[in-house]
């Protein structure tokens, strides 16, 4: 099978030295719209699980949509490699506690690594905290290693993908992408509404 | 500080658009968490050398002697600055912490710093957070990524009555 040109780190077209460079400046441009968008407001992001204000979800939404679209058109060019791009294997049980440990710290803080980052780019007090417990979280993870090494290893699959359920390719991945994505936001509109406190 | 945030629908296609960038560039998409474990790493290892004998820690050093030679890592730099250069812009700095009025500044930022170490601890079992995992994963059709974000939106649900006060303020109920 012939080389495709994307991803170009992937297939050779770029030096690491390159890489580096575009990773600080893809950093800066992602840190630079997640302010624009508001990511970088605790409060903003907290709003989301009080159907108080429904932006997080719909700009995660309407940016994955915006992604795998790009995607598909490049892949049916056949300019780009879609299994050259990286993403972690799947651990079901890790996956699930961590994903429940997540939310639950994210309502208390109102930010996750990311956001918090930009958020300390933007001068906030409650980002530095926040960040500075990451790092605590980080230790204590270290330091427990030895017990938890186990669990966070179990029911390992690898790399699955929503088309390997029931063996499809990537454009029906794509479509299923679509409708979860727009039954979400849709659904979360729909509650906001139910709720009396949603105003927008 | 009344200049209006992006439209999420527009800020989805910018954001959406750059991820496509990113992962055609450099073959990964956005990250964040891996950073700081990272950091943490260098901090161990650099203070007491039996840290290596730690599976997870070694495993950061394998391709260099420094945890921090990443591409996550200079892209996570690359965050801080684009967060202070927009804010810089729109005339958006602020040290204030996001909380309700009522809610006291030392319980907001005790919950930041418990908050953030779950959040941390949790990102070593998922393998990310919701950029490195979420996004990146979502975007390549990840099944994890999918069980992931599920869990942490239900999480958030769950647990919101929680930290209501934190939140929202009483009048608005």
């Amino acid at each position: 099978m012939e080389t495709l040109l994307l991803p170009l780190f992937k297939n050779g077209f770029l030096s690491p030295e390159a890489n580096f460079f575009f990773a600080i400046l893809m950093g800066f441009v992602f840190g630079f719209v997640l302010e624009r968008t508001g990511f970088t407001r605790a409060q903003y992001i907290a709003d989301t699980f009080y159907f108080k204000n429904l932006a997080v979800p719909k700009i995660m939404g309407i940016t994955i949509i915006t992604t795998t679209t790009w995607f598909i058109l490049f892949a049916y060019m056949g300019w780009i490699d879609l299994n050259a791009l990286f993403t972690p294997g799947t651990y079901v049980w890790p996956y699930v506690i961590g994903g429940l440990l997540f939310g639950l710290g994210m309502v208390m803080a109102g930010y996750c690594p990311g956001t918090a980052v930009a958020g300390l780019g933007t001068g906030k007090s409650d980002a530095l905290v926040f960040l500075l417990g990451v790092i605590g979280g980080m230790l204590l993870y270290f330091y427990l290693y030895d017990f938890v090494a186990a669990f966070a290893s179990t029911t390992k699959v690898g790399t699955v993908k929503l088309q390997d359920l029931f063996g499809g390719n990537n454009y029906s991945s794509y479509i299923i992408t679509i409708i979860l994505e727009v039954g979400i936001i849709s659904f979360l509109m729909f509650l906001q509404k139910l709720s009396n406190n949603g105003r927008n | 500080m009344k200049k209006d945030y992006w439209n999420p629908y527009f800020g989805g296609v910018v954001l959406g658009t750059m991820l496509f960038l990113t992962f055609a560039i450099a073959s990964q998409g956005f990250g964040a968490s891996g950073t700081f474990s990272r950091l943490t790493a260098e901090y161990l290892v650099n203070s007491d050398k039996s840290w290596l004998s730690n599976a997870y820690v070694a495993s950061y050093f394998k391709h260099s002697d420094s945890a921090l030679m990443n591409w996550t890592v200079l892209e996570t730099i690359g965050i801080f600055f684009g967060g202070f250069a927009s804010a810089l812009l729109a005339e958006r700095l602020m040290f204030k912490a996001d909380k309700a009025r009522s809610y006291p500044t030392t319980k907001r930022l005790f919950w930041a710093f418990v908050g953030g170490a779950i959040v941390a601890f949790s990102t070593r079992f998922a393998r990310g957070c919701t950029s490195g995992q979420g996004l990146d994963g979502m975007a390549t059709f990840s099944v994890g990524a999918w069980i992931f974000m599920f869990t942490t939106f239900a999480a958030g649900l769950i647990f919101s009555p929680l930290f209501r006060n934190q939140w929202v303020d009483k009048e608005e109920k």
